[in-house]
């Protein structure tokens, strides 16, 4: 038996102490009441000659726990260099999940991480199992080696670890690959003829920067008997600048502003200071130095001097990491939205409908509205358009084809002037002997009982918008004879005639007001309800039209969106010169950033992928987040994976301080009960 | 100390006393008759015979059978250390110390003398002046009666206190262990005799105290500061008799300074023999005062 820290074994030495404290008398527990003290002087307590056979066992007790205690303390262990018992050791099945997402891209954290899962091979002994899992967004499985047989598996687990030559660009989604792992360890079914496993344990080997997500370990349950080890690398993180776009909430609304960036700087940043780049398809690069202290973002907007130039590529400098510091940009370009006015309405005639209509919708950088006059008389087919406005009684062939747009999916919004309108409201609505009828009055009618609820009102929601006291309709119809059922009363009139109907007829839907907004009819032309209102009416296109076309590596991209909702014949080319063309059905992932380019039968659209913005956060997660997360961790102190040889001797080494430690808690429990026994019985006896 | 009403108790230590001394039982202290004497100019008027003077047509002063020769003040020790003793340790040392006054009161209120009482520990807790009432017995023996209430001796503080209480000059009995430091006895203790006063000093102690006989170890707790000591008795029984008695050497030094007859009795002694003792004790000065009448001097 041999000692692993004996110079505890000095501690023995204590014995010495309840020895003498044994030889002393014990303090008397007899008290005497006396009158003055003044005569009496302090004397030695007084030595016990004769010992109480109590008193020795527990004297006894108390020098074996001590002995014991120093003997716990030297931790005593006997080497077992028995090769049959070597032989004995637990099976145990390691996972290593090894990150290969941008930010491993920084450095030489790649080469330190492939240095990592070396030393987890080494850990590995005969018979156990081993699987080597890539994660970034996704997770793939690398290499899995079911019985361990020395260097032959681990010739076979390089081989395939070389062909990950470098990490990609993808995300983090370290909480997605844990989960995918605990999973798959879990519902492992041994075979008949295995050995169980004792332990198993994934080692996830990573740089785990913040922008890792995390989530999908949120309330997921982790299975017991697996353990995470954290083995980070990386820990030196210089900080890191990133950039990406701010996205604007109503991008249609914005008319002629300039695209902004946030660039954001990690709170160890090493300069305030940042370079903001942009290179033009013409070649040319233009520069902008930009203040953001560590810990800080900024919004930049692209300067005026800059426009008018197609900015291809932005990019910062001045950082610590590279990896991150190129933005791909693909500006979006002018969508066109067409609206039909069917009626017999003068476009400069401000009495009529058309005239407010046209003032509403205003070309704004990205959307390019086109308003056009069609007679409810014309003969001519009906043109394609985004929006129907109805105005006035609309002759059969066009009536009909209108229905039919309805039906296959246009939208269009009957505003009722006047009751000879009543055939084409029954025809569009499916229901016979609809009636309108004018309504006469001297007073003004308002609107209430509007269903903010429905997206077409939802806009008015917020009280400070919600009050339509202020709008006036001096003149409007009620509608008779409506179908009970598939129509939506958005709003009524005070008198409690439907003002805004809606209904959805096949793929489309049709929107009818009881007034229109000319100033014989009602105030709303001239109100702040007006735009917002048309504008939800269209928000569907709208937003359908303004679509980003800014992407992120590893998530899919949906290209029909290129060719409305259209799918198949698509190829996609990749960027860089000579890159094969890929084609494409409905959706593509992109697996690297840079400006890719759609092409399908007469159109072209050019689109741009980047890096996940969070990858743009390295600085390291806070331990203890995993460990509210619930995860069971091994320290990573305690996971010492470069000393795998001293670790391998200490499987071997059996040790007693366990033992001894019992030993000493049954010793002391004894003694507690002994001497609380004996100072029971020698109370009586003092009084 | 059978006998748990002090009254009897008193009474019973007297007539036994009384028993032995049947030729003078009034030794020591002069008796006055009932007589008339002529007035004269500054007598109090209160005092005249007016049915005499109607009809005699001269003054004189009636003289009151009930007036005492005696004014004699009990200050008794009621602290914490008086408390020690009782069970199957003896008697209380306040116990005997109490049934002495009271018996010492009782045989003293027999032959008509003033009598007063004050207790004291660390301050007088109660102060009856020395007065001859039919109920004055009474009340002092109820006073007596009630229990102490564990305070701390300071046996100078209360003695300065009762000297500015007890006016006129009469017999002080003073009981008390007297164990407490002497530093400042002498000088208060002077208080009572530079005023005339005949002060006895009878000091009570438990047989245990004088002798230290205790056998085991044990924690011994002063009854008046509650400090604790672990002692062996054997060990410490040589060096406490020897400080013992230094301080009662001390003590009596100080007593026959102050001409103060001293009376060191232990509880294991019969009261009655006590009593005697202190009985025939013959004041060290002649403090014996003779009735004085208005209009005559002190005989």
């Amino acid at each position: 038996m041999s000692f692993l820290t004996p110079l505890y074994l000095l501690g023995a030495l204590g014995l010495a102490i309840p020895i003498i404290l044994h030889l002393l008398h014990d303090r008397p527990k007899n008290k005497q009441e006396f009158g003055s003290l003044m005569f009496l002087d302090k004397t030695k307590p007084p030595v016990d000659r004769k010992r109480r056979p109590t008193h020795l066992l527990l004297l006894l007790l108390r020098c074996l726990a001590l002995l014991l205690l120093a003997f716990v303390f030297a931790r005593p262990f006997t080497t077992v260099d028995d090769p049959a018992d070597a032989g004995r050791r637990d099976r145990q099945w390691i996972t290593v999940l090894l990150d290969r997402s941008a930010s491993m891209q920084r450095g030489d954290l790649w080469q330190q991480a492939k240095a990592k899962v070396q030393t987890a091979l080494g850990q590995l002994g005969p018979g156990d199992r081993f699987t080597l899992i890539a994660y970034d967004d996704s997770t793939a499985s690398l290499a899995e080696v079911k019985s361990w047989l020395g260097s032959a598996s681990e010739a076979e687990v390089n081989t395939q670890l070389e062909r990950l030559a470098k990490p990609g660009f993808g995300g983090s989604n370290l909480g997605q690959a844990l989960v995918f792992v605990g999973e798959a360890i879990q519902e492992a079914e041994p075979e008949a003829d295995e050995q169980p496993l004792a332990r198993r344990e994934i080692i996830v080997i990573s740089d785990l920067q913040k922008g890792s997500r995390l989530d999908a370990v949120q309330g997921y349950e982790w299975p017991t008997g697996i353990r995470v080890t954290l083995e980070q690398i990386g820990e030196d993180d210089q900080g890191n600048a990133g950039i990406e776009p701010v996205a604007s909430r109503m991008p249609w609304a914005t008319a002629g502003a300039a695209p902004s960036f946030r660039i954001s700087n990690s709170a160890n940043g090493i300069s305030d200071e940042l370079e903001f780049l942009a290179h033009t398809t013409a070649g040319e690069t233009l520069s902008q130095i930009v203040n953001v202290p560590p810990g800080r973002s900024r919004v930049v907007e692209l300067p005026g001097e800059w426009e008018g130039k197609t900015v291809e590529r932005l990019a910062i400098r001045g950082d610590a990491a590279e990896f991150d510091n190129q933005f791909h940009f693909a500006q979006n370009r002018q969508q066109t939205v067409r609206i039909v006015y069917i009626g017999e309405d003068k476009p400069n005639d401000a009495e009529g409908s058309l005239f407010y209509l046209k003032s509403a919708f205003q070309k704004s950088s990205t959307l390019d509205f086109q308003v056009e006059a069609v007679s409810g008389k014309s003969t001519d087919p009906l043109p394609e358009a985004d929006l129907f406005v109805i105005g006035d009684a609309v002759d059969d062939p066009l009536a009909q084809a209108l229905g039919q747009a309805i039906e296959g999916g246009s939208t269009a919004l009957m505003v009722v002037q006047s009751p000879s309108q009543a055939a084409n409201l029954g025809q569009w609505l499916g229901a016979d002997g609809v009636v309108i009828r004018d309504i006469a009055s001297s007073d003004y009618a308002l609107l209430h009982s509007l269903k903010l609820d429905d997206p077409v009102l939802a806009v008015f929601r917020d009280a400070r918008f919600s009050d339509f006291t202020n709008l006036h309709f001096w003149k409007h119809r009620e509608l008779q004879n409506l179908p009970d059922e598939g129509i939506d009363v958005l709003a009524r009139f005070d008198s409690g005639a439907p003002a805004w109907l809606a209904a959805r007829r096949g793929e489309g839907r049709l929107l009818v007001m009881a007034s229109g907004w000319t100033p014989a009819d009602s105030q709303l032309a001239l109100s702040t309800k007006f735009i917002p209102l048309l504008y939800s009416i269209l928000l569907p296109v709208l937003e359908d039209k303004t679509q980003s076309r800014q992407f992120v590596v590893g998530r899919e991209v949906d290209v029909t969106r290129f060719n409305n909702g259209q799918g198949g014949g698509v190829t996609v080319m990749p960027p860089g010169d000579g890159a094969a063309a890929i084609p494409v059905d409905t959706v593509f992932t992109p697996a690297a950033p840079g400006l890719y380019s759609a092409k399908g039968s007469g159109w072209s659209e050019t689109f741009a992928v980047n890096l996940s913005p969070a990858e743009s956060r390295t600085e390291p997660i806070g331990m203890e987040q995993f460990q509210k997360l619930g995860l069971p961790m091994s320290t990573p102190a305690a996971a010492p994976l470069a000393v795998e040889s001293a670790k391998k001797t200490e499987t071997h080494r059996r040790e007693y301080w366990q033992w001894a430690l019992a030993a000493v808690l049954l010793f002391v429990t004894l003694e507690t009960v002994l001497a609380a026994k004996g100072s029971r019985t020698a109370e009586p006896a003092a009084i | 100390m059978e006998i748990r009403s002090l009254s009897l108790r008193a009474r019973a230590v007297v007539e036994g006393f009384m028993s032995g001394l049947h030729r003078s039982p009034r030794t020591g202290f002069s008796t006055e008759f009932t007589e008339y004497r002529q007035y004269s100019p500054g007598d109090d008027v209160r005092f005249l015979d007016w049915k005499v003077m109607a009809r005699t047509d001269r003054e004189f002063i009636k003289k009151f059978e009930d007036e005492t020769n005696l004014r004699c003040t009990f200050l008794v020790d009621f602290s914490k250390s008086m408390e020690f003793g009782g069970d199957d340790a003896g008697v209380k040392k306040s116990d005997y110390a109490r049934t002495f006054a009271a018996s010492l009161a009782w045989f003293l209120t027999q032959q008509r003398d003033a009598v007063g009482l004050a207790t004291f520990d660390r301050d007088v807790r109660e102060f009856i002046p020395p007065r001859y009432r039919r109920d004055q017995l009474k009340t002092i023996l109820g006073r007596l009666e009630t229990q102490p209430a564990g305070n701390a001796t300071d046996l100078c503080q209360a003695l300065e206190k009762l000297a500015s209480l007890v006016g006129k000059r009469g017999m002080i009995v003073l009981v008390s262990d007297f164990l407490s430091p002497l530093d400042e006895l002498e000088r208060c203790l002077s208080l009572f005799t530079a005023a005339g006063h005949d002060v006895r000093a009878v000091q009570v102690l438990h047989p245990r105290e004088v002798d230290f006989n205790f056998e085991d170890a044990a924690i011994f707790e002063d009854m008046e500061s509650g400090q604790n000591l672990i002692l062996d008795p054997g060990m410490a029984r040589e060096s406490y008799q020897q400080k013992y008695n230094a301080h009662n050497a001390a003590l009596d030094a100080i007593f026959s300074a102050q001409g103060i007859p001293g009376f060191r009795v232990t509880t294991a002694e019969p009261l009655e023999r006590v009593l005697q003792r202190f009985l025939e004790e013959r004041p060290a000065r002649a403090v014996v005062r003779q009735r004085r009448s208005p209009g005559r001097s002190a005989a």
